[in-house]
């Protein structure tokens, strides 16, 4: 760890012997590398001026929230995107788990139940349902990694594929024991209070439980990331596969189970993500892994491959529910923030590049 | 120094991309220009209008809101011989507009509902 003034001063030091060119080339440097951050900071305030209560502990609260919601998801992509991957069925996995644990945890007296004959909804059944659904994520998962990792498909096509046939599976799903593809609603009180019960309040805004999840599941990575055999292999695997192999790393293993954790990471994420909407409809995570890949992105996990931290990926969700939270409160309509959206992944793709090249 | 014009080779995902350092740099501009361009098209735009229709009773004046918010409920309109039983998002006043729940969502007209007294 350097300390953080000596580095400054070694910094203004070298500053002073650059002549004209290099320090005009130190600034755009700097701003270009932090563009997002740039902007993000010009929302914040633009936001804070038009909408004073944008800086009020609730709307704090509210972005905590979201960030906890989000993160997981991030979580579970950022390895693939290590190892030069991505995968583009996050979001309609998390829809198919948010589905199956809505459908597992409805009232037991509710109208529209799709199943009748279900245990009685307890802490036992919820936690056994969270299995099953997180279980299904990491099947999807293993799916994809075996066909990447055994036929060297590229994940971009292989979790196309996934992506649609889990939307297919949706669909069928939502059809059901006469469901018709109706919203599954009606989630029992036990199952919203585990999920979505007050953990503490901020002001008057309640934090829900799943932010507590959420830094089980962050503590969790950064442990399976940093400290495990696995973590090291996922590394080195991402920046250099052929001299993994080499050196006696198991790529195929090490591949599938990137993309099985990220699955199960999914799975989780569909299993509150019907608490926090209320209901679960066939729609339910679509392009959710978007807003993941940008977060990790700007988070700095490159798509180069080998590089990337827990810690940026919570920095990068972070920024990215800051800048929706400033949009949406100045009033930005959804099919605008989709072209922002669109933006804010090139943006972050070419910075990604650069800070490759400039570097080399 | 390096010659910034220059293309050079990426690897990961990006292996077959040949790109120079200038080109990201407009790439990168030019995606923030986007953003904010897009973002100025939409505020400039005032928000949401919600007119009502207040089907034969007294006029009620159209208001405009932002997209996500709940309606500001407006003064309810009167009619000779009716009571007024709230707002409809449709002319034959089947689907009620819930005050706490629904939000605005785009550019909308409300009906008025009324009963016979």
């Amino acid at each position: 760890m350097t300390n953080p003034v000596d580095k400054l001063q070694r910094t203004a030091a070298e500053y002073k012997l650059m002549d004209a060119k290099d320090k005009r080339r130190y600034w755009t440097d700097g701003i270009l590398n932090n563009a997002l951050y740039i902007l993000m900071a010009i929302f914040v305030v633009y936001t804070a001026i038009q909408k004073p209560n944008f800086l009020s502990l609730g709307s704090l609260a509210n972005l905590l929230t979201q960030v906890a919601a989000y993160l997981p998801m991030a979580l579970g992509i950022g390895g693939c995107i290590v190892l030069t991957g991505t995968d583009l069925s996050a979001g309609r996995v998390a829809g198919l788990t948010a589905a199956v644990a809505g459908v597992l945890l409805q009232k037991s007296d509710f109208a529209n139940k799709m199943f009748t004959n279900l245990p009685q909804v307890t802490v036992g059944w919820i936690l056994a349902s969270m299995l099953i659904v997180v279980l299904i994520g990491a099947v999807i998962g293993l799916v994809n990694g075996f066909f990447v990792a055994k036929f060297s498909l590229h994940p971009f096509i292989v979790t196309l594929s996934t992506q649609l046939i889990t939307y297919g599976i949706i669909l069928w799903f939502f059809g059901l024991n006469g469901n018709n593809g109706q919203p599954i609603s009606g989630l029992s009180r036990e199952y919203k209070d585990f999920v979505g019960g007050e953990l503490f309040r901020m002001g008057n805004t309640p934090i829900p439980m799943y932010a507590l999840y959420a830094v089980v599941l962050t503590v969790l990575m950064w442990f399976i990331w940093n400290k495990t055999t696995f973590g090291k292999n996922m590394f080195a695997v991402g920046s250099n596969a052929e001299a993994a192999r080499v050196s006696g790393v198991n790529v195929f293993m090490t591949t599938v189970l990137v993309h099985t954790l990220a699955g199960a990471m999914y799975g989780y994420s569909g299993f509150i993500e019907g608490v926090r909407s209320g209901s679960v409809a066939a729609s339910t995570g679509l392009n959710a892994e978007c807003d993941a890949i940008a977060a990790c992105v700007i988070g700095g996990v490159s798509f180069v491959g080998g590089t990337g931290k827990i810690s940026g990926i919570i920095l990068g969700v972070l920024v990215l529910r800051i800048i929706f939270v400033a949009l949406t409160m100045l009033g930005v309509d959804s099919s605008s923030l989709y072209i922002i959206k669109g933006a804010i992944i090139l943006c972050a793709c070419s910075l990604d590049m650069r800070k490759y090249l400039v570097k080399k | 120094m390096e010659d910034r014009s220059q293309k050079r080779e990426l690897k990961g995902i990006y292996r077959n991309v040949k790109i120079s350092v200038r080109a990201l740099d407009m790439m990168i501009l030019g995606s923030i220009a986007l953003i904010l361009l897009v973002l100025a098209l939409e505020l400039r735009s005032p928000g949401l209008t919600v007119s009502f229709d207040s089907k034969g009773g007294t006029d009620v004046a159209a208001v405009t809101q932002q997209y996500g918010e709940l309606l500001q409920e407006p003064e309810p309109p009167t009619r000779e011989g009716y009571r007024f039983t709230g707002w409809y998002t449709d002319r034959s006043c089947d689907d009620a507009w819930d005050l706490e729940l629904d939000t605005v969502r785009g550019n909308l007209t409300l009906y008025a509902g009324w009963e016979e007294k």
